[in-house]
């Protein structure tokens, strides 16, 4: 194999690549696209919630068992309130006093202590027609309720100190151990959740477009080229395996620039991330170190494969057909991807790690969620894998794409593709 | 010796025979006319020397080896289907051509410029291919194919989509080439164009080869045994196998052992006084027809 020629043809399928609009707005285009989603997804649920908590957040109280503790409340504007945690509970005499203030939309429910509430336990949740019933998930009033029930039962019948404790049992304090094995507290949910699973999702989800968005490319060009006719020009200047491995470096080189841009968006993140979160949790440095790696051998081994498929096709649609089945034994893992973000390291993770199509995305997961879970000799052997299937399918790649690159019309049969590939 | 050379050589596709034991040889500094009707084997026969494809059966040289890396930066194609990439800018796709003739950058980018000029498309070099018309497009690529000025260039059809003018421009190159001691395969349906070029031909035909050899001593095998007169004397009154020709001129079937020296010297002595005499010579076009005309 001549290198120069290599090298021509790979500059020249580069160059024709990443001078495309396409690319340019795929490249640089998707960042920009996710983070204006992620931000408008993230202003439209604050919006939201804002507006949830500036609604009503006044209840009406009726104790028809005549059990509620009154001293908590205080007289305002003629009528008993109390106020807790944002949310302020005005009690009633009777139930449909409280029940005109619900339907007027001045309350947003009400409870009612029924009489038999001492035997029965029951209190009756009222909401207005107009309140969609999960409304009030996730609202504080109903366990201040019970806290305010609890005291009411228990006021005077016990020690001040187990009352409280009667009234409130536990206050309950996260804390973990971080990576350094030090305990901490005040851990944030919504940036623990997004770097222990958001970082891995997206960085598999990048890898996996990345890898494929390159040998779209690949099977783009083999169309190109049996399209527009130039294939005979091609060898007879140069051997189909120049070509192929021409072809396969240059849209390489453009895929790994393209992985390389979204890639440095998840590090974007994990820095911010790690910048909060830095003693909580270890941002997944090692799989982002690989992740090169993986990339341009999981290329290399899909796009060989991808290219011989691909020149087999009598026209670009024919080609992607082809193609199509490669493509889905890449996306594997993500169709597994609750299982393995559960348990990266179960007999899933561990089998799919040794399978070419599916070691690139799986080990990037492993890694990513996970990297105590993985051995080394597992990463090294993922890799020593798709390095010996890419050798391999890059041989048989080769005989095929020679076969098929120069076929127009009908495809041959699997026994006339065999006798001309040998 | 062969700067092509086929020795037997066979090629199937499924149950279909493209190539059928043909053997022949493009010797060094010759334009040579590959002939034959559509779906006769020619392309089939040009991919094999090219090591485009491989034969079934028999060899194949090409500058004394099997086709090679080598052999194959020594030679240019031109195919009949075209192809360019239309969304490259002309200078582009010929530097790009080049390169992967073994050019250097600069090297290949200089032949692009020069070869744009002697075709005459230097203004057209940093166009897209796509924006040009089929005849400019033709020209593109007939630039790129002798860039590197090889030693064998296998043009086919060339002069399919341009005009006369052009035709008179590509019709140069081709003599300069074999001026300049350059070996060219040329195959084409224009006859007129074989007559006026080749050195030797070959006919290939259902995958075999019906004619093969110097093109003079061809045609003259294959034309009819009579001349042409152009004088005022009414030979029929003398006696001679003659019919009008044109005005003032008669077509004569000559005698089995007569020579058309020989038999213009009896004429003179007989006493017809002779404008212009010439041996009917047969036309590349009716040697065609005649040869793969029955069987269409």
């Amino acid at each position: 194999m001549r290198i120069r020629r290599v090298g021509a043809v790979a500059r020249f399928e580069l160059l024709s690549v990443v001078k495309r609009w396409s690319y340019l707005l795929a490249t640089f285009g998707l960042p920009i696209f996710l983070a204006v989603v992620s931000g408008t997804v993230l202003g439209a649920q604050t919006y939201f919630l804002t507006q949830r908590a500036a609604e009503s957040s006044d209840f009406g109280l009726v104790d028809e068992a005549g059990i509620v503790d009154r001293s908590v409340f205080e007289g305002r504007d003629g009528a008993l309130v109390w106020t807790a945690n944002a949310n302020e509970v005005m009690l009633y005499e009777t139930r449909d006093a409280a029940t005109q203030d619900l339907e007027s939309g001045r309350l947003r429910a009400v409870y009612v202590v029924e009489k038999d509430y001492l035997s029965s336990g029951e209190v009756r949740a009222i909401q207005s027609e107009k309140t969609p019933l999960l409304s009030m998930r996730g609202t504080t009033i109903e366990p201040l309720l019970r806290s305010l029930l609890r005291k009411s039962l228990v006021e005077g019948r016990l020690d001040s100190d187990v009352q409280e404790r009667v009234i409130s049992p536990a206050y309950f304090v996260r804390s973990r151990l971080g990576p350094n094995g030090a305990e901490v507290t005040g851990v944030d949910e919504a940036l623990d959740l997004l770097v222990r699973t958001t970082i891995p999702l997206f960085l598999g989800i990048l890898l996996l477009t990345a890898l494929l968005s390159a040998s779209g490319y690949l099977v783009q060009t083999v169309s190109t080229d049996k399209e527009s006719k130039i294939v005979e020009v091609l060898l007879s200047s140069v051997t189909p395996e120049e070509i192929l491995a021409g072809k396969l470096f240059g849209l390489g080189a453009a895929g790994l620039f393209q992985f390389a841009v979204w890639s440095s968006m998840v590090v974007f993140v994990a820095i911010s991330a790690s910048a909060a979160l830095a003693s909580v949790v270890s941002i997944p440095w090692g799989a982002l170190a690989v992740a090169p790696l993986l990339f341009i051998l999981g290329y290399l081994f899909l796009g060989s494969l991808m290219l011989a498929t691909a020149a087999l096709g009598a026209n670009a649609a024919e080609s992607q057909k082809l193609t199509m089945g490669w493509a889905m034994l890449a996306i594997l893992p993500l169709m597994v991807l609750v299982i393995l973000l559960d348990d990266p390291h179960g007999s899933l993770g561990q089998v799919m790690t040794w399978i070419p199509f599916t070691s690139p995305l799986t080990v990037i997961i492993r890694m990513a969620v996970d990297s105590s879970g993985i051995a080394w000799w597992e990463v090294v052997g993922a890799m020593g894998v798709l390095l010996l299937s890419t050798w391999l399918s890059s041989r048989v790649g080769a005989r095929l794409f020679r076969v098929g690159f120069l076929l127009t019309g009908s495809r041959p049969s699997l026994a006339e593709l065999w006798r001309q590939a040998r | 010796m062969g700067i092509l050379a086929y020795r037997g050589v066979s090629k199937r596709f499924g149950q279909h025979t493209a190539l059928e034991g043909v053997s022949l040889e493009v010797v060094p500094g010759e334009v040579f006319g590959l002939l034959g009707p559509n779906g006769a084997g020619k392309t089939t026969l040009i991919r094999i020397g090219l090591d485009i494809l491989r034969a079934d059966e028999g060899e194949v040289s090409l500058f004394g080896a099997s086709p090679n890396s080598k052999a194959l930066d020594r030679t240019a194609y031109l195919p009949e289907e075209r192809g360019v990439y239309r969304r490259a800018r002309v200078r582009e796709l010929l530097g790009y051509l080049g390169r992967l003739k073994g050019l250097k950058r600069a090297d290949a980018r200089n032949a692009a410029d020069h070869w744009l000029e002697r075709v005459g498309l230097s203004r057209v070099a940093d166009q897209r291919v796509e924006s040009l018309s089929k005849g400019m497009t033709q020209k593109v690529q007939i630039a790129a194919c002798l860039m590197t000025n090889p030693e064998l260039c296998v043009l086919d059809e060339p002069f399919s989509g341009l005009d006369p003018v052009n035709v008179a421009l590509v019709t140069d190159l081709i003599e300069e080439r074999r001026a300049s001691g350059r070996t060219t395969v040329l195959s084409t349906h224009m006859m007129h164009q074989v007559e006026a070029l080749c050195d030797r031909v070959a006919l290939i035909h259902r995958g075999n080869l019906v004619m093969y050899g110097e093109l003079d001593e061809i045609r003259r095998r294959y034309s009819p045994h009579e001349v042409i007169v152009w004088t005022g004397t009414d030979l029929v009154a003398l006696g001679v196998r003659a019919t009008q020709h044109e005005a003032g001129a008669w077509r004569v079937a000559l005698p089995p052992s007569a020579t058309p020296a020989g038999y213009l010297q009896e004429l003179v002595q007989s006493g017809v006084l002779v404008d212009r005499y010439e041996p009917l010579v047969a036309r590349m076009d009716d040697i065609f027809v005649d040869l793969v005309g029955g069987g269409r």
